[in-house]
């Protein structure tokens, strides 16, 4: 009784409602205004529709036509497919798209879009979820093919008035469908399966039969999104479905290549804010470790843009061309505060430069212009470093038996500093120096067309031109000209002088070009040397880094990937980290002791834990009312109890049992 | 050590049966023969191994064996005390000590040594009635036995173990070693035996999720919660409404934390994203505190507030179709008429948010997403498929620890969340039905009907006859209550009042619930339960209940009902709710009876007049 007089005032027993501010409320209607470094947040926000919107357009656009000739390539087929008789098999799309196969959404979208000559185009697709029987998933199919009805809309009337004349239909008779596209006039009606692998076989190959039967009444095309292989495919259907249908393949690009290719967008040359290594790391190994789309990889840039522009209010100096009325004075000393700021301080003391820092320091339109100064800088040592990365890449690509590593990959060991004096340079560069000369004239040439501005790499154009020149004193069709330093141009002695073995190496039969070859070489890397370790600097070492590059996990992971069962664990086992009260602070001695100062259901949940997994409830009772202490009168720890054992039961941990009577069982182990 | 219990207690089944028993209780009650022939056994056993083995084996000779053990738990009585509370109940075991110690002095040693519990309940019983005889209705003695027999049973369903242990020790192959030793078994061996080892500290959780599952090793006790001991709704209610929370202060604190990010929240919201919030305590009134801000932040800055819908997942009954009528009402003018299917629907609510959509988007606020009402898959696919909407935006509740199982690849892709832990410690106090909700977990009143108000509920949609009929029920049950006292106190048999007698048939309801481990107070084994039934019939002639007869030629008079037809249909209807139980007595005749407490009956009659 009690519940429902509550229940009028406060609507939380209702099942839906609108939401309507409580008027016995104090109206909130002050709004505090921002102060502090949040006041920029209107502009820096502004500002971070600026720098994600250029992004996410070309994402959009790259993703859009990533698989765009493989859509125009099934958009064909459909076309070609009217041209077929209503009594042939079923023409079908096989799209190959490997496990990362959620792309099948955007390749159906995108058809949809595409107009069809021959009259409108039904879509409907199959989940296996939702499929757990033929009758469910007829209704399904045909649920989903009359319900998309975007492009014939003006129609609604006509399609309520033909229904009402018309039979009662059962709601999974495919007679719907076929009534439904012969008044629409509809030239094909396109089954996509999403998963094709997890539907059951002997549902889909049944399936397929009755789509055949009805071929004649309703121009069925499939669309099997395949993950593994078409053969297993064929395995799995019933010879009968496999003679209904007229198969073609199709591939999308594989998913690894979408993530590189998004990624080089997020690393664009013009982009203002990259994302340090540590995020990008973690982002990236995410993609690969689980199996998601790329829709994931997308959010997690366009969060971790957020979160920059959002907490830290120094991006607001991310703003190209922004000027210093704009920016409220507070930010500066912020800047001043900055750890590289400081530390570039006390190099600029220790180069004398006082006066220079001085000004710094006291005048906020000299520090705004050497901050924009600065962090065009450091953007252009990202940008050079993103430029030997691809050098990298191409002496990779060049060099046999050597396979190029992603660029993703070598972007975040770049940042993270560890790219440099890696075992992977030091091995690239010591093929290089072994390289055969019809090897190493390409890839000078490749890295000649790198055509990289104002690089460090001006060298290798004159060590090109003498390789070009000593390949010309050549004889025509004479053996490339070999390294010293490649292991196999040298033979190895062996000799017994004075009772000792001596092992000596012999540079066999090397010309003396081959050793001015060899000479060239080495100058070739000692400059690639020379040049890695100029462009890849830690990035701590650039002044005001903490803008322009965003590195932190800590939302990031807590906001992507939540850990629910840690969290509500911690909460119920540590109720002190969360509540940060006096009276349940741990001890130094033990840890994690129990006491009736604990909310209720964290006392309980405790000796759940450390109990068996079948509980007594009785027992549980006893040691729990002892917990609690005499101090409370016996039903009110009883009323606690039952709280707190009902919230465990409505949290999933315990359920009951009957096995034995009064007894509970234990569900979640924590940690686990 | 499965089957080794099996074993011990086959074992004690067959001496249960043994015609042996007779004599073995006037033992008991005579006095410790028992005892002083069994001391010497086991050392005549130490002597020679094989001798020792052939009384093992011998299972015709109980006495011994018993003899055995009752030695030991003689000679070491903190070592049976150690093993009750070593079980991996860890505190609680400790915590109960001061209950279970056993009271040695009362109880004669033989009787000790008697591993069946129910054995002990029976001797019990055998001795109420002479000492009934003896003294005349001795409440005191009565009632002392009665504790005696309740803490010996948890003493020695625990020795049961403990005796399954000893065999296996005992039996197992001697070592062939003749090292001379001291006669018997060496102090304390048998200890060591006995303690089942302690669960190794730092397991991972992973080990001791096995360790804990480990065939046969779920030793807990048999102990069970008094019937009255839970709350019934309307004390649990006051008191936990009594109930002062020590940490309202940093759990506010909490939620200011929480409501610090409201700002963020929204910009995510703005940004495409959908909000999740997990973590423990009821999530409802951040949710609604953040609608609210968002409801304000409206009223600023585009001069119309946005709309808000508010589902409450928990709420029993909920269907799709209540969440997307009510975000029909929000999304379409009024007065547009609604297709029947729920896909339908939100097909509609889609295309007209995509045709036209509103300045600000519709905020749609699902407490507890991840509740059982809506967790079928269509449920969840197409909640998705609305939250995917730019024009829509989620904010949802999650509660379980797992619910991310829920969301598949693509249906989290379309959900789109961005997750806060929003733990807040709050009671999940319209969430959930605690009294029932726990009644349902311990397997108790999931039958009846949640009690009085489960009564007074169904009542009141019973036409006016029936709502008489039960009323005289209760009235005539009441009155009956009302005699049996003075009438126990006539035959001079009757001890039980009125109030055990209620205790008294809920236990049997149970034990006819087949659970045969839930033992009444009694302590009877079931297949006595006829005979002793009578018995007491015999005893406290006039049972509980009405007389089926009796309540019928009331109701006639009454004008309740005019033929026995109707008097039955309107029955049935109680039967079906479980309101009212029949059975038949000793003598044959139907009784027909209420299944509550007397003061329940008395709050059920004022309601009822009240109706």
């Amino acid at each position: 009784m009690l519940n429902i007089s509550t229940s009028h005032r406060t609507m939380e027993y209702e099942k839906c409602h609108l939401f309507h501010p409580d008027a016995s409320r104090p109206a909130k209607r002050r709004r505090i205004h921002p102060r502090g470094l949040h006041a920029s947040w209107p502009i820096r926000r502004h500002a971070y529709r600026e720098a994600w919107r250029a992004h996410h357009d070309q994402i959009t656009s790259t993703l859009n036509h990533i698989n765009s000739a493989t859509v125009s390539d099934i958009s064909q087929f459909l076309l070609e497919a009217h041209q077929l008789s209503h009594h042939s098999r079923i023409p079908t799309c096989l799209v190959l798209g490997g496990p990362h196969a959620t792309l099948q959404n955007q390749i159906t979208q995108q058809l949809a879009k595409l107009d069809s000559r021959h009259g409108p185009r039904l879509f409907a697709s199959l989940s296996p979820a939702s499929s757990t029987n033929l009758k469910a998933t007829l209704k399904n199919l045909i649920q989903s093919a009359t319900a998309r009805v975007d492009g014939i809309q003006d129609e609604d009337d006509e399609l309520a008035t033909t229904q009402t004349k018309g039979r009662k239909l059962l709601n999974y008779d495919l007679q719907i469908l076929a009534d439904f596209a012969h008044e629409r006039n509809v030239g094909q009606v396109v089954v996509a399966f999403e998963g094709t692998e997890a539907f059951d076989s002997a549902l889909l190959s049944e399936l397929i039969e009755i789509l055949a039967s009805w071929r004649d009444r309703i121009p069925f095309v499939c669309l099997f999104n395949v993950a593994t292989s078409v053969d297993f495919l064929q395995q799995r259907l019933s010879t009968a479905a496999v003679k209904c249908l007229d198969g073609r393949l199709f591939d999308v690009a594989p998913s690894a290549e979408v993530v590189e290719q998004v990624f080089s967008i997020v690393t664009d040359p013009s982009s203002l804010l990259w994302l340090g290594p540590n995020l990008a790391g973690m982002t990236l190994e995410r993609q690969s470790d689980y199996i998601q789309s790329i829709d994931t990889l997308v959010d997690a840039v366009q969060y971790a843009y957020m979160s920059c522009y959002y907490a830290n209010a120094l991006s607001i100096f991310l703003i190209p061309n922004i000027t210093i009325k704009t920016i409220p004075t507070d930010h500066f000393q912020a800047l001043r505060t900055l750890k590289s700021f400081r530390n570039h301080a006390q190099e600029m003391l220790q180069d004398q430069q006082t006066e220079q820092l001085r000004n710094l320091l006291d005048s906020d339109e000299a520090l705004l212009s050497f901050a924009q100064q600065k962090i065009d800088e450091g953007r252009q040592n990202l940008v050079q470093m993103m430029i030997a990365i691809d050098v990298i890449r191409t002496i990779q690509t060049s060099l046999p038996n050597v396979t190029a590593s992603s660029r993703s990959n070598l972007y975040v060991q770049a940042m993270a500093g560890t790219l440099d004096e890696s075992a992977l340079l030091r091995s690239l560069l010591l093929s290089v120096r072994k390289a055969p000369s019809d090897t190493s004239i390409a890839l000078m040439r490749s890295l000649v067309n790198l055509n990289i501005p104002k690089t460090r790499l001006t060298e290798c154009k004159t060590i090109t031109t003498e390789l070009e020149q000593l390949l010309q004193d050549q004889t025509p069709g004479a053996q490339p000209l070999r390294s010293a330093d490649d292991v196999k141009n040298s033979t190895l002695r062996t000799t017994v002088v004075a009772q000792k073995v001596e092992l000596s190496k012999q540079k066999s039969s090397l010309s003396k070009q081959d050793a001015a070859y060899t000479a060239l070489l080495r100058r070739l890397s000692d400059l690639l040397e020379r040049y890695f370790d100029e462009t890849f600097i830690p990035i701590s070492q650039l002044p005001f880094h903490e803008i322009f590059i965003y590195d932190s996990k800590s939302p990031h992971r807590e906001v992507l990937t939540p850990r629910p069962r840690h969290a509500i664990e911690r909460a119920l086992a540590t109720p002190h980290d969360y509540l940060d009260c006096d009276c349940c602070a741990p001890d130094q001695t033990n840890d994690a002791a129990l006491s009736a100062t604990q909310p209720a259901t964290a006392v309980l949940y405790q000796l759940y834990l450390e109990s068996g997994n079948l509980i007594n409830a009785c027992d549980l009772w006893l040691a729990f009312s002892a917990v609690m202490g005499e101090e409370l009168e016996e039903e009110m720890r009883m009323a606690l109890f039952q709280r707190g054992l009902a919230e465990l039961r409505f949290l999933g941990l315990v359920k009951g049992t009957r096995k034995r009577v009064d007894h509970i069982a234990k569900v979640a182990w924590k940690g686990l | 050590m499965h089957t080794r219990r099996k074993a011990s207690e086959a074992f004690e089944n067959e001496e249960v049966l043994t015609p042996h028993r007779s004599k073995r209780v006037q033992l008991d009650i005579n006095n410790d023969d028992d005892t002083i022939l069994a001391v010497p056994s086991p050392s005549l056993a130490a002597d020679s191994p094989s001798k020792r083995k052939s009384i093992l084996r011998a299972p015709g000779t109980p006495s011994k064996f018993n003899g055995v053990i009752g030695l030991d738990g003689e000679a070491t009585p903190k070592s049976l005390r150690k093993v009750l509370f070593s079980t991996p109940t860890g505190k609680r075991g400790v915590l109960d000590k001061p209950d279970l110690v056993p009271d040695d002095q009362g109880t004669p040693v033989a009787d000790r040594n008697d591993r069946s519990a129910r054995k002990k309940s029976r001797q019990a019983l055998r001795i109420q009635p002479l000492m009934d005889e003896e003294s005349d209705g001795d409440d005191a003695v009565d009632e002392a036995i009665a504790r005696e027999i309740l803490e010996d049973e948890e003493v020695s369903d625990s020795q049961d173990e403990t005796a399954a242990d000893t065999i296996e020790v005992a039996a197992a192959p001697d070592t062939p070693s003749k090292a001379p030793r001291a006669r018997g078994r060496p102090k304390g061996s048998k200890n060591r035996a006995r303690t089942p080892t302690p669960p190794p500290e730092d397991l991972p959780p992973h080990e001791l999720f096995f360790f804990q599952n480990r065939p046969g090793t779920n030793k807990t006790s048999a102990h069970t919660l008094p019937p009255n001991a839970l709350l019934n709704h309307e004390t649990y209610f006051s008191k936990i409404q009594e109930c002062l929370d020590g940490h309202a202060e940093d759990a506010e604190r909490l939620t200011r934390i929480h409501a610090r990010g409201f700002e963020q929240w929204a910009f995510e919201l703005d940004e495409g994203f959908n909000i999740c919030l997990y973590g423990y305590g009821s999530k409802r009134e951040l949710a609604l505190s953040f609608a609210e801000y968002l409801h304000t932040q409206g009223d600023e800055s585009k001069n119309a507030a946005p709309k808000i819908v508010v589902v409450n997942g928990y709420a029993p009954g909920l269907t799709l179709r209540d969440i997307l009528t009510t975000l029909a009402t929000a999304a379409l003018p009024k007065n547009v008429p609604l297709p029947a299917q729920p896909a339908a629907i939100s097909e509609l609510v889609l295309s007209v948010l995509t045709v036209k959509p509103p300045a600000q988007p519709i905020y749609l606020f699902i407490n507890s997403l991840d509740h059982v009402s809506l967790r079928k898959p269509a449920s969840i696919a197409l909640l998705a498929r609305l939250a995917c909407h730019h024009s829509i935006s989620l904010v949802a509740t999650c509660d379980s620890p797992s619910f991310p199982l829920l969301f598949s690849t693509s249906l989290a892709q379309q959900f789109r969340f961005a997750y806060h832990d929003a733990t807040t410690f709050a009671p999940y106090t319209a969430e959930l039905e605690v009294v029932e909700d726990v009644n349902v977990l311990l397997g108790r009143s999931a039958r009846r009907l949640g009690g009085k108000d489960g009564v007074i509920f169904v009542l009141r949609s019973l036409p006016e006859n029936a709502r008489s009929l039960y009323k005289l029920l209760v009235e005539a049950q009441l009155a009956l209550g009302d005699i049996v006292p003075t009438l126990g106190f006539a035959f001079g048999g009757a001890n039980d009042d009125d109030d055990e007698d209620m205790i008294g048939t809920e236990d049997e309801d149970a034990a006819m619930n087949a659970t045969p481990s839930r033992k009444p107070r009694r302590g009877r084994p079931a297949k006595n339960q006829k005979a002793t039934l009578s018995k007491k019939a015999a005893a406290s002639s006039p049972p509980e209940g009405v007389e089926y007869r009796t309540l019928y030629h009331q109701a006639v008079e009454q004008f309740v009902c005019s033929s026995e037809v109707g008097f039955r249909t309107l029955l049935k209807e109680f039967h079906d709710h479980r309101m009212v139980e029949s059975r038949v007595d000793a003598t044959g005749t139907e009784r027909l009876l209420v299944p509550f407490a007397r003061e329940e009956l008395e709050a059920l009659l004022e309601e009822d007049g009240g109706l």
